[in-house]
């Protein structure tokens, strides 16, 4: 269904552990909904596991096998697959599947906080970067704006539209910083998006440059 | 805890070095064990629930986990830890590991990748705990056998530039800004940069089958 993935350097990181978790957070609801980026990630996967392979082995202290044979006979084994347990997870849930334990199941229950006309926010608490789910009005227009570092945006509901094309719920932009880009929403319902950054939106032009601080951004 | 156990870790130290020279490694095999006989021990350690099973994959895999969580930045005692912990949490849920969907390797090195993540996060104050980005794929359909080899002489013959990419993203676990900093290259590029590497060596992995 989804028609913009990440760029395969950055589901090569995320497979890693190497990207910062905001953005991690990202690609992992956008690979709730991918089986795509999901194959993809396995493949680089197996690439740092044969890379593991040729680590040279570091010797443990002297004690920790005998210590941890010991510690067997009082671990329990958990039997067979324990598959966390399914909650019920209503059909109609929107808000992505790695978000859920943090913001429950709906967008229109968080407390949005409004922005601009037309634009409202919602920060989530990231450590080495920034992730915030923003919430576009219809036909509302976000300042033009580059990047002085990484910026993945996932679109949750709605779409939107700039100079690279239109997107939809699922589909993630994976902005280069010398990318500029004025996204639209562009669909009745508007549109909502999970964006995480490690480094501030650059703004072109003096009223959006003086509005950021106010933004948050 | 049989003596048949201990024969590998008999150091006459005091124990307290952490680094002791004294390998807990059996040099007679556990070095050449293939994935097929990892994956077949895992397997039978969630059937017999056998130590000496346990053990063999312990030597196998601890002394790599700690060389790996130390290149990612814990020291030696914490990575230490980080192995015990590992291992333990593998002896808890080889039942559910699936030799369809996954190697030994690939299945123990994402728990330690997981616990890793989780220790980052608890030292830092107002993180989102209770994310988990990274969630055991459900849905993906069983991977393709790949063969190691190939994919270690794909990453050799990559350009030298490419190659470095890829070990700061996999043993230093270094973001791509981080990567563009270190070595002075525009952030476009070294997603490029990486993504050339990976085009190349998931090729790799395609001829296998």
């Amino acid at each position: 269904m989804t028609t913009h993935h990440p760029d395969l350097s950055t589901l090569m990181s995320y497979s890693a552990g190497s990207l910062p978790d905001a953005i991690a957070t990202v690609v992992a609801a956008h690979l709730s909904v991918c089986s795509h980026c999901s194959r993809h990630v396995q493949e680089a996967e197996q690439i740092g596991i044969s890379l593991l392979e040729e680590l040279e082995p570091a010797p443990l202290s002297a004690g920790a096998r005998d210590d941890i044979l010991a510690m067997l006979d009082d671990t329990e084994q958990v039997a067979e697959p324990a598959k966390p347990a399914k909650q019920n997870v209503p059909d109609n849930a929107d808000v992505p599947a790695p978000l859920r334990h943090l913001l429950g199941h709906y967008l229109d229950d968080l407390h949005w906080k409004t922005m601009a006309p037309g634009l409202k926010q919602f920060i989530l608490p990231a450590a080495e970067s920034n992730l915030r789910l923003l919430k576009i009005a219809p036909g509302t227009c976000m300042p033009s704006h580059g990047h002085t570092g990484s910026e993945l945006t996932m679109v949750i509901r709605g779409s939107y539209s700039d100079e690279l094309g239109r997107f939809c719920a699922g589909d993630v932009a994976d902005l280069d910083p010398d990318v500029q880009h004025q996204p639209v929403a562009d669909t009745h319902e508007g549109c909502i998006c999970l964006i995480a950054t490690d480094a501030p939106l650059r703004f072109n032009g003096l009223v959006p440059r003086l509005l950021q601080p106010f933004f948050q951004l | 805890m049989t003596d048949h156990d201990n024969k590998n870790c008999h150091t006459g130290s005091s124990g307290s070095d952490h680094f002791s020279k004294k390998s807990t490694m059996d040099p007679d095999n556990s070095s050449t064990e293939t994935p097929d006989q990892l994956k077949q021990s895992l397997v039978d350690l969630g059937r017999y629930r056998d130590k000496q099973t346990f053990a063999l994959l312990y030597d196998f895999f601890a002394p790599r986990l700690k060389r790996h969580l130390m290149s990612k930045g814990a020291h030696g005692e914490m990575a230490e830890e980080l192995v015990q912990e590992t291992m333990l949490s593998v002896w808890r849920h080889c039942k559910s590991y699936d030799p369809d969907k996954s190697t030994a390797s690939t299945w123990i090195f994402r728990i330690a990748r997981n616990l890793w993540i989780d220790r980052l996060r608890k030292e830092k104050a107002d993180l989102m705990s209770p994310l988990d980005n990274y969630p055991e794929s459900s849905f993906v359909p069983a991977m393709t056998e790949f063969d190691s080899d190939k994919i270690k002489s794909a990453l050799n013959n990559l350009p030298q530039q490419q190659a470095q990419l890829v070990y700061k993203v996999y043993y230093e676990g270094k973001s791509h800004r981080e990567i563009s900093e270190d070595m002075d290259m525009p952030l476009g590029s070294v997603k490029s940069g990486l993504r050339l590497a990976f085009t190349k060596l998931r090729n790799q992995m395609g001829e296998v089958k």
